[in-house]
């Protein structure tokens, strides 16, 4: 600290130094007219330190009435300018996050319904699938069931005219190989007989 | 040929002007000074007309010095800095004004004279002590000796430290006015030689176009440097050390 204060008086002391060195060549200045730096003329001193007050108050009062205001009133408009377009950036985005999360639940949400409706609809088909097999089922089972009893009726009739045919064979054969006249009662029995035991 | 100093010279322009027994004829030099005063009026407000909400060229110049000038203050002040950043910006504009408008051929440059650099320096020696004074009462003076130096060394210490003080607008001008004058006495002599060498100037002519860019730099930075040592020297008035 003493070091650096030393250093700092001796620096002063140089410059001040010089500053008498410079002083010097005053008297030379005042007293030979022109040997000297002109700016060591003391009597240009009071016009310049006028003109420089002058000057300086004018400059001065400009700024601090004008120009300092203005270039505040600039830098604090964009300032505000620049806080409204942050905050309204912010403001569009939050809304545009809702919109997004709106917008995702209702993809969601149809997914979903779209879901159920397709499940609902094979549902639905499955049950109409499920009737309709067994719709077919049963006409299925009845067409056979009268297919079975036509069956059944035809072959009672054919076994019926069977026996008439048989009968009528049986006594023309029995007339043709005997001579014999058979009744036709005797032939039906003796036929029902032979049918009764062949079968 | 003309000595190197002659551009110094400080010339009447006009009737010459004497209001009790002081001459205040307008000269060259007061005649830059109000120049530097309208070229920096017309750039801050008209730079600032259209207020641009995003700026052109010159707004934005005009704005880049603002924020870099509060920034300083900001920085080596502080809060209480504030009510002083005018004058700060005002001192930084008509320096760097006077400063570049000196860089133009044939114009001249105020700031190379001892008296308008004094002139200022000593109008901020005087108004950061007031500010001191008034801030701090007599514990001002505390500055003078640092906290926690050994009491033997106080009597030592205490004329250091008023010395260094009162250097203070010694250094703070003659930082200006010794880089100003050296500088174009530089580019004069320089300027010279070019002339002088005839077929051989284009080597004092390559470190002269060298010479001038430096100067340029010089001219913003002696700018920076007093508007910059203006602020330090309010933030020890305000805060001691």
């Amino acid at each position: 600290m003493i070091a650096n204060s030393v250093t700092r008086w001796s620096r002063r002391i140089g410059l001040a130094a010089v500053a008498t060195v410079a002083a010097l060549p005053t008297w030379a200045a005042t007293d030979g007219g022109g040997g000297g730096l002109p700016q060591l003329d003391v009597s240009t001193f009071p016009t310049q330190v006028f003109w420089l007050f002058v000057s300086f108050a004018l400059l001065y009062f400009v700024m601090s009435k004008v120009a300092i205001p203005r270039i505040a009133d600039v830098l604090e408009e964009r300032q505000e300018r620049i806080e409204d377009d942050i905050e309204t950036a912010d403001r569009l985005r939050a809304e545009a996050e809702a919109v997004k999360a709106e917008y995702e639940k209702a993809v969601a949400d149809a997914r979903s319904d779209a879901h159920d409706l397709v499940r609902k609809a094979m549902d639905e088909i499955a049950a109409s699938h499920a009737k309709a097999e067994a719709e077919a089922a049963k006409k299925t089972a009845e067409t056979t069931k009268a297919a079975e009893a036509r069956i059944a009726e035809q072959r009672t009739e054919a076994l019926e005219s069977l026996k008439s045919v048989a009968s009528e064979a049986a006594a023309e054969a029995t007339a043709k190989l005997t001579g014999l006249k058979v009744t036709d009662a005797k032939v039906g029995k003796a036929v029902e007989a032979a049918m009764q035991g062949g079968a | 040929m003309a000595s190197p100093v002659d551009q110094f010279q400080i010339k009447t322009i006009g009737p010459s002007l004497n209001v009790a027994g002081m001459d205040i004829s307008f000269t060259n030099s007061a005649a830059f000074m109000i120049l530097a005063t309208v070229v920096v009026g017309v750039f801050l407000t008209q730079s600032m007309s259209g207020r641009h909400l995003v700026p052109t060229r010159f707004q934005s110049m005009a704005e880049l010095s603002y924020e870099f000038i509060a920034n300083m203050v900001r920085e080596n002040v502080g809060s209480e800095g504030r009510a002083y950043f005018p004058l700060i910006f005002t001192l930084f504009m008509f320096i760097l004004a006077g400063n570049l408008l000196g860089m133009i051929p044939y114009s001249y440059t105020f700031t190379s004279q001892i008296i308008v650099t004094f002139a200022m320096a000593i109008t901020v020696f005087i108004g950061v002590t007031i500010i001191a004074l008034l801030k701090h009462g007599t514990h001002f003076f505390s500055y003078f000796l640092p906290e926690g130096a050994p009491i033997v060394l106080a009597p030592l210490l205490i004329v250091i430290e008023v010395l260094s003080y009162l250097s203070r607008p010694i250094s703070l001008s003659v930082r200006l006015f010794a880089n100003m004058m050296a500088g174009h006495t530089m580019m004069k002599v320089f300027g010279g030689f070019v002339v002088a060498l005839g077929i051989f100037g284009v080597a004092p002519l390559a470190v002269l176009v060298a010479l001038t860019a430096f100067e340029v730099l010089v001219a913003v930075l002696q700018a920076y440097v007093f508007a910059i040592l203006t602020c330090i020297y309010l933030h020890d008035a305000i805060h001691l050390h």
